[in-house]
C-alpha cells in the first residue's frame, strides 16, 4: 500500500538518526566476493600452477621464455589448448630487475592486452644491462633446472623451469631476496574470442559490465625474504605496516583493494582502496634488510598480504629457512611488468622505484607553505576578509583555495559572475602580499552547449565513450557531464592549452590549481565511478586504465601550467587521485577525510605510505573535512599537519567556519604557534623537498628508514621523520595527560622548543603540552631556520637564517641547506645554493655541495645567518672567530626559540655575520 | 655577570663584531637609533644603564636596541627591526594619525605605514601619503560625527517617547487585569446557571434515547447511514457537555491556546484553507490508517466540512487524491531535507511505498538499498546530494527536467502537510485529546496546529505577520475575525443538530438559548481580554535596552534585498530569508548580545547536515533602520548589518570629536614637520 506520508515520516526518521545519513555505504563497492576475478583467484590452492619455463634463451641483452602449461587446469579441459606465455627478464643498474609477462605478440589474439605507457621515465631504458648469457643449472638439490643471469656484482636472477619461478638472490650466499610463484599461485587468464554459451556479462547493483572480452586476469604470489613486514600499496587507510589479510587467526578480511574511487566518509581503518592506486610493496626486516616489488598494472588490483603459516596446508616447502612475508597479487586485466628491487637499504628501495617512475617534481616554495581552503570561500568579499584576518592576527599563510562554487554551473574555467566579477583583481590583491590562489578544475565537463569546452570537446570527440561508442555520459557536480580522454596525448595537449592566461579568463600568474574529482567520480556510475567497458584511445578499455585516469587528468594540467610559465614556471598541482609517477606533477592529499581523532591519528600511516611510494608531497586536510572538530582536536591537528609535507586546511561546505581566529584567543595563539612552526621550519623542508627531487627519499620518513636497525620502530607509525633530522609524535587523544614517545638509536635527541636532551633508544612518557605536539633534533644534525616570521614566504627571501646545531657524541654535526629562486626551473641550471655544514672539532664550516658542472646560471643571495645556536656542547665557550676576516663573535647562553627561556643547554652565536651564499669556518674557542 | 667591568667589555665586544659586520654586509639597520618606538616609550629606552625587556625577563643595551637581533621574548629590544617575532612597530605618520603595526612588516617589501617608515633597507620605495590619507579620514570621520549627531537628537527623543508609550502599555495591562477579574467573576456565575440547564438536558435525552432505541430497534434494518452518524457525533456531544469538569478545561485550554497566537493569527480565509487542506490530508490519510476512531474522526469533518459551503468538498474523489499524492511526492524532497522538529510517532511504514517514490534523497542508507531503482540521473544526484546536503533539485539547477511549478508547489505545500500531520499525530496519540475534536469548539484545535506549524515548519506563507505600526487594529480585527468564525462553526453545529432533530430538550429552550447565548458572549469577552493581557505582558517581558531605546523596535520588521533573497529582522521575533514564495526562518528571536550592540536570533530552521540557522544582526548608528550587508560565513550562520539611531550614543559621540580633534592636531604638527 502506497502511503505518501508513512514514507514522509520515515524520512524524518531517518533525518533524525544521522548514522544513517552520514557513513560509509559500504554496500555501494564490490567487496573480493562480489569480484569474479578475485573470487576464482582467492579460492585457487597454492601449487595449482603448472606453467613451465621452456626455450630459455638471451635475447636483444633480455632473458625470454616460453611459458607453457604442461597440463591443462580443470576448468580448461574443453577448452582449445592454451597458447604460450611470453616471458622477458631485463636487468638494470642499481639493482633492479624488471619480469614481463605478456601474451606472445607473434600469435593471433582478439585483442591486445594494455601495457600502460607515459608512466616509466624517459631516461631508464638506458639503465638498462645488456645481458651477454644465461647459466643453466640445477639449484641445489632440485630436480629441475634453473636459468641464471646477472643482475650486479652481487645479486643474481634466476627463472626455475618446472615449476616456472622468478626470484632474485645474492650471488654469494644464494639467498633469496624477492620472489615470484613460489607458491604456484601463477594464473593467466589469456584473451579469447568469445563463443555462443560464454555469459561474460558482469552485473553489480543496477550496472551491467559488458565486458566484451571476457576474463582476462592475472594474478601470482610474490615473497618477500628476510622480511618482518611490508609496506605500501597506497591508498588506505590503515596502518603503515601492513597487517595480514589472510592466514591463521584473521577471520575474514578483504585483500588490500587498489581501484581509485571516490569514498563518501571513509573509515579510518580498513583495507577498502581509496583515491589512489600505486601497486608497490616494500619489505624491511633486520635480516636483510629493504627490498620491493611494483607491478606497473592499472586495471583494478586486490592484494592479499599472507599471515605467516597460511599455506602449512599447501605441502609446498620453498628451499629457503629464511624468515618471509608471503604475499598475493591479483588484477583484473593488462600483463605482468614487474619490478624487482634488490635495495638493500629502505632508501636504496625508494631511489630504485623513483628511477623507475621519476622523481618528485621539485615544488614552488609558497607551496610548501601553509594553505588556507574551504569548500567554499563564498565571494570576493569573503576571500578579501579571511585574507585581511590572517594579517589581523599575524598568521602567515600562502595560498588562498576556491572549490568549485567559485565557477559558473560547476563549468570549470569560468567564475560565477555574480560572487567573483573581478577575479584578476582579487588575485592581484593576494599577490601584493606575496600570496598565491588555487582554483579547482576537476575532469568532468558539463553538458552544456554555450561551454566552450564542451563544444570543443564532443566536436573532436575528445570524450572518453561509453561500450557501445557513443559519448560517455555520467552525473557528477554540475549534472549530467563527459569525462575527456586524457590517454591521448593530443587531447591532452589541447587540454594544456585550457590553462593559458588568454583561455583561462579570469587567471592570472598567481593562479594554480586543484584537480578533484579524477578517479574519475562518477555519482551514478557502478562504485561511484566510470562504467570498466567505458572506451578510451585506442580502443583500450576503461578497466584496464581505471587506476591510472586520475594520473593522466594530473599530467595533463600539469603540463598546462608548465606551458602557461613558458616552461619556466614551476607547476602546482593538487591532486586526489594518483598512480605511480603522480609524483612528478604535483602534490597529493588523502582526500574527504572526517574531523575525528581517528583521521588524524591514520594521516600519519598514510603520509608516510605515500613517502615511500614516490609520493612525497602529500598531507591530510587539516581539521578533517567532514565534520566539526572539537577546538582540542583541530589545534592537535594544526600542530601535527605542520610537518605534512603538505599543509593545507580545509573543510566542508555544511560545517562551521574554522578559520585559526575563530576560537578564542588562546586557541588563535596555539595555532598560530603551530603554523609558525612550519614558517620557521621551511628552509628545512624546501631542503627536503630537493633531496626528495634528486633521489626520491621523501620528505617525511618511516623511523625505520633513518634506523633500519632498530626492530622497535619497524611497526611504528604514531611518530615520524622530517628528514634525517626531526622526529615529530603526535598526539592523538582528547586532553591527553601524558603522550609516550619512543626515540630511536644510539644518539641523543633534542627538545625541538626547549633543548631539553634525551637519550635514545628509550621510550619516555612526557607530560603532553596544549603549546605543541613532542617533536625532537635528533643528535649529530644541524637544522637551517628562518626565524622571522612575514605575511607569506615571499616576504622571507631576504630573512636571515638560523642554524641549530645538535652535537652527538663525538661532538659533530652535519646538514645541508637548499635556497633556489623558489619558482623558476632555473635550478636545473645550476641557479641553487646548495650547502653542507659540518660541525666537527669544534669547528663549523660551510662547504658548497654543488657540483661545478651543475650550469652555468647563478643564483646569488645576500642573506647573512643571524644566529647559530649549539645544543649539547661539552664546554662553556665565550667566543667564536670567524674565517675569513678573522672576526670574533660572541657566544652566550640563550633561548632555543625565540619566544622561549634561556636554557643553560643552549649555547647562541650571536650576529656571526656571515653570508648564506659564502665558504666560512667559524671556530669555537 | 654581575660585575660592571664584565659588563661594560661584552657591550664593547658587541659594539665592535657589530661594527665589523655592518661593514661588510649590509643588515639595513635602522638609520634613527629610536625607530619604531612610540614618543611616550622613549624615556624608556633612554637609559644608559641598561634596559629591561618589558616582560623582565632580561637586561639589553643601547648598542642592542634595534640591531637586528632578537635579545628580549617580548621584542622589546627590536622596536623598529623585524628580528623578533613579537614585536611592534610605531609609525609616526605625520600628517595622519600613528600606528603600531607588527615587527613582521618592518622591511618586507609592503609599505604599511602611510609615511613608509616601515621600509627603509631601500628594496621598496613607499611614497608619503599620510597628508592625503589624513585628509580623507578627518573627512570621513567628520561625516560620521554630523551622523552621530543628527542620531543622537533622534535617540534622544526615541527614548522619550518609548518611555511615554511603557507607562501607557502598563496601565493598560493594570486595567485589562482588573476588568478581567471582574468578568470571571459572572463567567462563574452564568456556568453554573448553564450546568444546571444541561443536567436537565441530559436526562431527557437520557430518556429519549430509550425511546428511541427502542424504536431503532424495531426498524432497525432500514436506518439510514447518515443518521447513524450524527447520531453518534449527538451522543457524544451530549456525554462531553454533561460533564462539567471537562467542559472548563476546554475552555481554559482555550484560553491557552490562544496566547502567542495573536501576533500572527490567520485571516479567516486563511484558515479555512488550512482546514480543507487538512482534511484532504485526513481523508487520505485516514483511509489508510483503517483506524476505527481515525474513521469516526473523518466522518465528523466530513459532514463538518459539507454543511460549510466554502470548504472544499470532502467527497475523495480520485482525482483530488491522486494530485495529492503527486504534491506529496514533491514535498517530500522538500521536507525531508528541510524539516526537523515534528517527531513522528507513525510506527509502521511499509516498504512498499519506499520502493514505490522516486524520490527518497533523504533517505539515508534506505536509499542507496533503492538505488538500483533509481535512474542514472537520479542515482548521480542521490550521490551528490551527500556531500552537498541539498536536495537533488536544487543541486541540478534548471537542468533538472522538472518545471518551475513544480518546485513552487513543493516549495509551498509543505505547510499543509505538517499541518495534516499534527492531526494525525493527535488522533494517534491520544485518546484524551480527542475530546477537544468533538466539541463545538473544536476551531481552537485546528488554530492550535496553526500555531505549531508556525514554530516548527520551515516554510511558511508569511502574508499574516507582515510588519505594521497599528499592531493593536490588527489584533482586534483577527480576533473578530476569529470569534466570527468560531460563531459561525458553532451555527453550522446547531443547523446539524436542528436538522437531525432527534429529540426535543424539555427545559425551557428560550431560557437555554438565552444562557449559552450569554455565556458564549462573556466567553467571547473574555478571551479577548485574556490574549489583549497576554500580549502585552509578552511584550513588556522583552528587553528594550538600557534606556528602552529599542522600545519602537517591537512589532516592526526591517527588509533588505540582496539579488534573489529578500531578508527580514524583526527585533523581539524573528529574522527571516524570502526567495520568492518560500520563506526560510534564519531565527527566532533570541536576545541583545555584546551591550546591545547586536541581536541573537537562533534556532532558526534546521540545515540539512548541518547546524540551525541563525542570525547575528550587528547595530550601528545611522539615522534610519536599515539592513544591509547580509552575509552567511559559515553554512547557515548568517550576519547582517543594522544601521539604526539606537546606537547613536553621546559618549561614542564625544569620542568621536576627540578623535576629530587629535587628527586635527596631528595634522597641524604634520604640516610644521614637512
Amino acid at each position: 500500500m502506497r502511503t505518501p506520508l508513512s514514507l514522509f515520516f520515515l524520512s524524518l526518521l531517518l533525518l533524525l538518526s544521522p548514522s544513517d545519513v552520514r557513513s560509509w555505504k559500504k554496500d555501494e563497492f564490490r567487496n573480493c566476493n562480489q569480484t569474479p576475478f578475485c573470487k576464482r583467484a582467492r579460492g585457487r590452492k597454492p601449487g595449482s600452477c603448472s606453467h613451465v619455463a621452456t626455450d630459455v634463451s638471451i635475447s636483444d641483452g633480455d632473458l625470454v621464455a616460453k611459458l607453457v602449461q604442461k597440463e591443462p587446469t580443470p576448468d580448461q579441459e574443453d577448452q582449445e589448448p592454451v597458447k604460450p606465455l611470453a616471458l622477458t627478464i631485463s636487468a638494470y643498474e642499481d639493482g633492479i630487475m624488471r619480469l614481463k609477462i605478456d601474451e606472445d605478440p607473434a600469435l593471433e589474439s582478439p585483442k591486445r592486452r594494455f601495457q600502460v605507457p607515459d608512466v616509466i621515465v624517459d631516461g631508464f631504458e638506458s639503465k638498462k644491462l645488456w645481458l651477454q648469457r644465461v647459466s643453466t643449472e640445477k639449484v641445489g638439490g632440485d630436480e629441475h633446472l634453473s636459468s641464471i643471469v646477472y643482475l650486479s656484482d652481487d645479486y643474481e636472477g634466476v627463472v626455475r623451469h618446472d615449476p616456472f619461478e622468478v626470484y632474485v638472490r645474492e650471488r654469494v650466499s644464494g639467498d633469496r631476496v624477492l620472489s615470484l610463484n613460489s607458491h604456484g599461485l601463477f594464473d593467466f587468464e589469456q584473451v579469447r574470442a568469445k563463443k555462443e554459451e560464454d555469459d561474460w556479462e558482469e552485473r553489480f547493483r543496477s550496472h551491467t559490465d559488458t565486458r566484451p572480452y571476457g576474463p582476462q586476469s592475472i594474478s601470482f604470489d610474490v615473497s618477500f625474504y628476510g622480511a618482518d613486514f611490508v609496506y605500501g600499496i597506497p591508498e588506505h587507510a590503515a596502518s603503515l605496516a601492513l597487517k595480514p589479510t589472510k592466514g591463521p587467526g584473521i577471520d575474514h578480511s578483504e585483500p588490500y583493494r587498489l581501484f581509485n574511487l571516490d569514498v563518501f566518509e571513509y573509515l579510518h581503518d580498513s583495507p577498502f582502496g581509496l583515491y589512489g592506486s600505486i601497486p608497490f610493496m616494500i619489505s624491511h626486516g633486520k635480516a636483510r634488510g629493504t627490498s620491493g616489488f611494483f607491478w606497473l598494472n592499472a586495471a583494478e588490483m586486490q592484494i592479499d598480504v599472507l599471515g605467516e603459516g597460511w599455506d602449512a596446508d599447501s605441502g609446498i616447502m620453498l628451499p629457503s629457512s629464511q624468515k618471509r612475508v608471503d604475499t598475493f597479487w591479483m588484477s583484473e586485466a593488462g600483463i605482468v611488468d614487474a619490478f624487482f628491487f634488490i635495495g638493500p637499504g629502505p632508501k636504496d628501495v625508494v631511489k630504485q622505484y623513483v628511477s623507475v617512475t621519476g622523481a618528485p617534481a621539485m615544488p614552488q616554495l609558497f607551496a610548501t607553505a601553509y594553505h588556507q581552503c574551504r569548500w567554499n570561500y563564498r565571494d570576493e568579499e569573503d576571500v578579501e576578509n579571511v585574507d585581511a584576518k590572517f594579517d589581523e592576527h599575524d598568521i602567515p599563510y600562502d595560498v588562498l583555495w576556491l572549490d568549485i562554487e567559485h565557477t559558473d554551473g560547476k563549468k570549470y574555467f569560468t567564475w560565477d559572475r555574480v560572487l567573483f566579477p573581478h577575479p584578476e583583481e582579487m588575485q592581484r590583491k593576494l599577490a601584493a602580499k606575496g600570496r598565491h590562489m588555487v582554483t579547482i578544475v576537476d575532469p568532468h565537463i558539463k553538458r552544456d552547449e554555450s561551454y566552450h569546452i564542451h563544444k570543443e570537446a564532443s566536436k573532436n570527440g575528445y570524450y572518453i565513450k561509453d561500450a557501445s561508442g557513443n559519448d560517455y555520459e555520467g552525473w557528477c557536480w554540475p549534472g549530467s557531464s563527459s569525462y575527456i580522454d586524457m590517454l591521448n596525448p593530443e587531447i591532452r595537449s589541447w587540454w594544456a592549452d585550457k590553462f593559458s592566461f588568454e583561455n583561462y579568463v579570469g587567471s592570472t600568474p598567481t593562479l594554480y590549481i586543484w584537480n578533484d574529482m579524477n578517479e574519475p567520480s562518477v555519482f551514478n556510475g557502478p562504485e561511484v565511478t566510470m562504467p570498466r567497458d567505458a572506451l578510451h584511445y585506442g580502443g583500450v578499455e576503461h578497466r584496464e586504465l581505471h587506476n591510472a585516469n586520475g594520473y593522466y587528468f594530473h599530467m595533463a594540467t600539469s603540463d598546462g601550467l608548465l606551458k602557461r610559465g613558458n616552461g619556466n614556471d614551476r607547476p602546482f598541482v593538487l591532486s586526489r587521485a594518483f598512480f605511480p609517477g603522480s609524483q612528478r606533477y604535483g602534490a597529493v592529499w588523502t582526500g574527504d577525510n572526517t574531523a575525528e581523532w581517528d583521521h588524524l591519528r591514520v594521516s600519519v600511516p598514510m603520509i608516510l605510505t605515500l613517502g615511500l611510494t614516490g609520493l612525497s608531497f602529500s598531507g591530510a586536510d587539516v581539521g578533517g573535512f567532514f565534520g566539526n572538530p572539537e577546538t582540542e582536536l583541530l589545534v592537535r591537528w594544526y600542530q601535527l599537519g605542520a610537518y605534512y609535507p603538505f599543509f593545507r586546511a580545509h573543510a566542508h561546505q555544511d560545517t562551521k567556519r574554522r578559520e585559526p581566529w575563530l576560537f578564542g584567543e588562546r586557541n588563535t595563539e596555539l595555532i598560530r604557534d603551530a603554523i609558525r612552526t612550519r614558517y620557521m621550519l621551511l628552509p628545512l623542508f624546501y631542503s627536503l623537498f630537493r633531496e626528495a627531487n634528486i633521489t626520491g627519499v621523501p620528505v617525511v620518513r618511516p623511523l625505520w628508514m633513518e634506523f633500519p636497525f632498530d626492530e622497535a620502530t619497524f611497526d611504528k607509525d604514531e611518530a615520524f621523520m622530517v628528514g634525517n633530522s626531526l622526529l615529530v609524535q603526535g598526539i592523538f587523544t582528547e586532553r591527553a595527560k601524558h603522550v609516550s614517545v619512543y626515540l630511536p638509536g644510539k644518539e641523543s635527541w633534542y627538545d625541538l622548543r626547549t633543548g631539553t636532551a634525551y637519550v635514545g633508544s628509550k621510550t619516555y612518557k612526557l607530560e603532553a603540552s596544549e603549546d605543541h605536539v613532542p617533536a625532537f633534533q635528533r643528535a649529530g644534525t644541524i637544522i637551517p631556520r628562518r626565524d622571522r616570521y612575514r605575511r607569506s614566504t615571499t616576504q622571507m627571501v631576504n630573512d636571515p637564517y638560523t642554524l641549530v646545531i645538535a652535537l652527538n657524541s663525538s661532538q659533530a654535526a652535519e646538514g645541508e641547506l637548499y635556497i633556489d629562486d623558489g619558482k623558476s626551473f632555473e635550478f636545473k641550471h645550476g641557479a641553487y645554493i646548495h650547502r653542507r655544514f659540518v660541525f666537527k672539532g669544534g669547528k663549523l664550516t660551510s662547504l658548497n655541495v654543488a657540483p661545478a658542472t651543475s650550469g652555468n646560471l647563478p643564483f646569488k643571495s645576500e642573506c647573512i645567518i643571524e644566529r647559530i645556536i649549539l645544543l649539547g656542547h661539552a664546554g662553556r665557550p665565550k667566543n667564536a672567530l670567524i674565517e675569513p676576516g678573522n672576526v670574533k663573535a660572541q657566544i652566550e647562553s640563550g633561548p632555543l626559540l625565540l619566544q622561549g627561556r634561556s636554557s643553560s643547554g643552549v649555547l647562541t652565536i650571536r650576529k656571526p655575520g656571515i653570508r648564506i651564499a659564502d665558504d666560512w669556518t667559524i671556530k669555537v674557542l | 655577570m654581575n660585575s660592571p667591568f664584565v659588563f661594560v667589555s661584552i657591550v664593547a665586544l658587541v659594539l665592535l663584531s657589530d661594527d665589523s659586520v655592518r661593514g661588510s654586509y649590509s643588515t639595513s639597520l635602522p638609520k634613527e637609533p629610536f625607530l619604531g618606538i612610540p614618543p611616550e616609550d622613549v624615556k624608556y629606552y633612554s637609559s644608559s644603564h641598561g634596559i629591561k625587556c618589558k616582560d623582565g625577563s632580561r637586561k639589553f643595551t643601547t648598542a642592542q636596541l634595534n640591531d637586528d637581533f632578537c635579545d628580549c621574548p617580548d621584542g622589546t629590544d627590536e622596536p623598529g627591526t623585524s628580528a623578533c617575532p613579537n614585536g611592534k612597530f610605531y609609525c609616526r605618520n605625520a600628517g595622519h594619525v600613528p600606528v603600531i603595526i607588527f615587527s613582521s612588516r618592518v622591511n618586507d617589501g609592503i609599505c604599511d605605514c602611510c609615511d613608509g617608515s616601515d621600509e627603509y633597507d631601500n628594496k621598496v620605495k613607499c611614497l608619503n601619503t599620510c597628508r592625503e590619507a589624513g585628509k580623507a579620514a578627518g573627512d570621513e570621520l567628520k561625516k560620521k560625527i554630523a551622523v552621530y549627531q543628527e542620531g543622537v537628537a533622534i535617540r534622544k527623543q526615541e527614548v522619550e517617547e518609548a518611555k511615554v508609550a511603557l507607562a501607557k502599555d502598563k496601565e493598560e495591562l493594570s486595567k485589562l487585569k482588573s476588568e478581567e477579574k471582574e468578568l470571571k467573576v459572572q463567567f462563574e456565575l452564568l456556568k453554573e446557571r448553564k450546568e444546571q440547564i444541561e443536567k436537565a438536558e441530559e436526562k431527557e435525552r437520557l430518556r429519549k434515547e430509550k425511546e428511541e432505541t427502542e424504536k431503532r430497534e424495531a426498524e432497525e434494518k432500514a436506518g439510514k447511514e447518515t443518521s447513524e452518524t450524527a447520531e453518534e457525533i449527538n451522543h457524544e456531544r451530549i456525554e462531553k457537555g454533561s460533564g462539567g469538569e471537562s467542559d472548563t478545561s476546554t475552555t481554559e485550554s482555550m484560553h491557552d491556546e490562544r496566547i502567542g497566537l495573536v501576533d500572527d493569527y490567520p485571516s479567516d480565509q486563511d484558515l479555512e484553507e488550512d482546514l480543507a487542506a487538512e482534511h484532504d490530508h485526513l481523508s487520505t490519510a485516514v483511509q489508510d490508517q483503517g483506524n476505527t476512531h481515525a474513521v469516526e474522526e473523518k466522518d465528523e469533518l466530513v459532514t463538518l466540512a459539507s454543511e460549510e459551503e466554502s470548504i472544499v468538498s470532502s467527497e475523495p474523489n480520485v482525482d483530488a487524491e491522486s494530485k495529492h499524492a503527486v504534491e506529496e511526492k514533491d514535498e517530500l524532497v522538500t521536507l525531508a531535507s528541510e524539516e526537523e522538529s515534528i517527531v513522528s510517532s507513525e510506527p509502521n511504514v511499509d516498504a512498499e511505498s519506499k520502493v514505490a517514490n522516486g524520490y527518497i534523497t533523504a533517505e539515508g542508507d534506505d536509499a542507496s538499498e533503492n538505488a538500483d531503482e533509481l535512474s542514472k540521473e537520479e542515482l548521480g544526484q542521490l550521490v551528490a546530494s551527500r556531500w552537498t546536503g541539498e536536495k537533488t533539485e536544487k543541486e541540478s539547477g534548471e537542468d533538472f527536467a522538472r518545471d518551475n511549478n513544480h518546485e513552487e508547489q513543493s516549495r509551498e505545500t509543505p505547510k499543509d502537510t505538517s499541518d495534516g500531520i499534527d492531526d494525525i499525530y493527535a488522533l494517534e496519540t491520544a485518546d484524551s485529546e480527542k475530546y477537544e475534536y468533538d466539541n463545538v469548539e473544536d476551531g481552537f484545535d485546528e488554530d492550535s496546529t496553526v500555531k505549531e506549524h508556525y514554530d516548527f515548519s520551515s516554510h511558511y506563507e508569511d502574508g499574516s505577520d507582515s510588519d505594521s505600526d497599528d499592531e493593536l487594529d490588527f489584533e482586534d480585527l483577527a480576533i473578530q475575525k476569529f470569534f466570527s468564525w468560531v460563531e459561525k462553526m458553532k451555527k453550522m453545529w446547531r443547523g446539524i443538530l436542528q436538522a437531525i432533530n432527534i429529540f426535543q430538550p424539555p427545559v425551557d429552550i428560550s431560557e437555554a438559548a438565552q444562557v449559552r447565548k450569554e455565556y458564549d458572549e462573556l466567553s467571547t469577552k473574555l478571551s479577548k481580554i485574556q490574549s489583549r493581557i497576554s500580549s502585552l505582558s509578552q511584550k513588556l517581558k522583552q528587553d528594550f535596552g538600557s534606556e528602552k531605546e529599542f522600545y519602537s523596535y517591537y512589532g516592526r520588521c526591517f527588509e533588505s534585498k540582496q539579488n534573489k533573497y529578500i531578508y527580514k529582522v524583526c527585533p523581539f521575533k524573528e529574522a527571516s530569508q524570502q526567495e520568492g514564495h518560500s520563506t526560510t526562518r534564519l531565527g527566532k528571536w533570541d536576545k541583545f548580545d555584546d551591550s546591545y550592540k547586536v541581536m541573537i536570533f537562533s534556532v532558526g530552521d534546521k540545515c540539512w547536515n548541518g547546524p540551525d540557522r541563525s542570525m547575528k544582526v550587528k547595530l550601528r548608528c545611522g539615522l534610519k533602520n536599515e539592513v544591509a550587508d547580509v552575509d552567511e560565513p559559515s553554512r547557515c550562520e548568517y550576519e547582517a548589518l543594522l544601521s539604526t539611531p539606537a546606537l547613536c550614543k553621546e559618549d561614542k559621540l564625544k569620542e568621536l570629536q576627540d578623535k576629530l580633534d587629535m587628527m586635527s592636531r596631528e595634522r597641524m604638527e604634520g604640516h610644521d614637520e614637512l
